[in-house]
């Protein structure tokens, strides 16, 4: 009990005896928690706004007029079996017969289909996707398949690679990019709080010196500045979490207006979950720098 | 209670300031270190409370060798060892009370054991009347007198002064002396390591004289010079 109270007076003291500097870290840890929550929310839109474009990426196989029906199915299953497809849809000639009248109705300068006699149009099979990365893969193995009756040619496989590629490309940038900055931030934080701390050892350290004479365990001669340093992430968190909180409606609006054309979806409790993980982080960090702090003065 | 048996301490610049080091001494003893500055006295004292490591040989504290202990057991040999200095060490911004029961709260005693040997170790120095004074406001002789009874409250087996009249008029180093005898008849191990001939040619005491970080005289009623 006595040890409890002497850790929650000396960390106390640790703050009130040096308010500018704890400020001063206590500020830039809200600012760096800032950014950390700016990054998650973009990420996870960005991230949530690729998975949308990534499900419409399709791969379509036009098929022989003499395509034996089984054949047919029996292609289709196969690639249903495949773990990168969502589904597969067959499209009949007279589907895509209907599809074009469709697209046309109302075009004067595509003229009425009924004059060419024939359905020039084949049969397909369109294939959906449910991991882009896996469409150059898919289709290679589908023309593979050409002159077994089913596909005629190899230009009967449609994909879209640029468009795969491209979007692979965004993903990639952003999981690396926000990595490095996430890492970046923790660098500079854990700067801050590391030097804070030192600041209250050294101002302590005939204290310290005492403890360790008297045989004070270590534990406890490091709790107070570790508790101090995670005083320091939990302020800096509420800080940053309130201005968010203030920020959040009109950034939020402008934000839908922007990304009109993608329906962004953050989830019903995102904003809970990205309290607990700005909180947690600075708690990690307040007490990971105050013992990096601690530890190399015990070292020494 | 404490053994050195051929400890040797040589410092990472390839000086020697223990060398050969044969010491024995028994439970209930009172040693005067003798020897001029730089002779190793500070240096034994840091060995006993694993302050340092010795290069070679063994130390042994009440049983117990030292170089072997685990970072963690180290405070428990502290408690053990009580240790008082020439500039006193202590807190400025605690009173006398404070000063002397930061040792036990730090060690994790409870509230009321912390308040009852606080007072008694501030009764056996005879600080009772002073202990709500900050350091500031105490006399040198009185700082020393917080400063042992600050190593006093853990009730250690072995007390080590080093050099704890060094700062002290000679009317106030006798009152200090007297106190460490008086440790020492309550049945603890005493080490004082000094260089004022004249407390140690009147007492008569047991002297371990180290120059050069050798000793080369160990005395059962020693003189300050051989």
């Amino acid at each position: 009990m006595t040890r409890v109270l002497y850790v929650l007076t000396a960390a106390w003291h640790g703050i009130s005896r040096n308010p500018f500097m704890t400020a001063a870290s206590t500020l830039t840890v809200a600012l760096m928690l800032l950014l950390f929550a700016f990054f998650v929310v973009t990420d996870r839109g960005l991230q949530s706004a690729v998975a949308l474009l990534e499900s419409k990426v399709e791969l379509t196989v036009y098929l022989a007029d003499d395509a034996k029906v089984s054949r047919v199915l029996e292609l289709k299953s196969r690639i249903e079996k495949d773990p990168a497809v969502s589904r597969v849809d067959y499209v009949s000639k007279e589907d895509a017969l209907e599809r074009f009248k469709r697209l046309s109705a109302g075009r004067a300068e595509i003229g009425p289909i009924e004059d060419i006699g024939v359905n020039p149009l084949p049969a397909s099979l369109e294939i959906k996707l449910a991991q882009a990365q896996d469409s150059r893969r898919i289709a290679d193995e589908l023309r593979d398949e050409v002159g077994n009756g089913v596909i005629a040619k190899t230009d009967d496989v449609i994909d879209n690679p640029q468009v795969v590629d491209q979007l692979l490309t965004i993903t990639r940038v952003l999981s690396i990019g926000g990595l490095a900055i996430l890492a970046m931030m923790l660098f500079v934080a854990l700067f801050v709080i590391v030097n804070t701390i030192r600041i209250a050892v050294h101002a302590r350290r005939d204290e310290i010196e005492i403890m360790q004479l008297v045989g004070a365990t270590d534990g406890l001669v490091a709790a107070p500045f570790v508790l101090e340093g995670m005083l320091v992430g939990v302020f800096g968190a509420v800080i940053s979490l309130l201005a968010l909180l203030v920020a959040s409606g009109p950034v939020t609006s402008t934000l839908i207006q922007f990304l009109d054309i993608l329906p962004v979806t953050l989830g019903p409790n995102f904003f809970g979950q990205l309290a607990a993980g700005v909180l947690g982080f600075a708690l990690l960090m307040g007490a990971g720098g105050a013992t990096i702090s601690i530890r190399t003065h015990l070292a020494k | 209670m404490i053994t050195l048996e051929d400890v040797s301490k040589r410092y990472p610049n390839g000086t020697y300031a223990l060398r050969d080091i044969d010491l024995h001494i028994g439970a209930g003893d009172f040693v005067f270190i003798v020897g001029s500055s730089g002779a190793g006295k500070s240096t034994l004292n840091r060995l006993l409370i694993r302050e340092e490591l010795p290069t070679t040989g063994r130390v042994a504290v009440d049983g117990q060798d030292v170089a072997r202990l685990s970072r963690s057991k180290v405070p428990l040999l502290r408690r053990k060892v009580g240790i008082v200095f020439q500039d006193f060490k202590l807190l400025p911004t605690k009173t006398v009370h404070e000063n002397v029961a930061f040792a036990l709260i730090v060690t994790g005693h409870d509230g009321r054991t912390v308040r009852e040997e606080t007072d008694r170790a501030l009764a056996l120095v005879g600080l009772l009347p002073r202990r709500h004074h900050f350091p500031r406001e105490l006399s040198g002789g009185e700082q020393q007198r917080t400063a042992i009874a600050r190593a006093l409250v853990m009730r250690p087996k072995i007390l080590v002064a080093d050099e704890p009249t060094g700062n002290l008029d000679p009317v106030t180093t006798w009152e200090i002396i007297k106190l460490l005898i008086r440790v020492n008849e309550i049945g603890t191990t005493v080490l004082v390591a000094t260089h004022n001939a004249e407390i140690v040619n009147a007492l008569r005491r047991r002297v371990v004289h180290l120059d050069h970080g050798r000793v080369i005289r160990d005395e059962r009623e020693g003189l300050y010079a051989a």
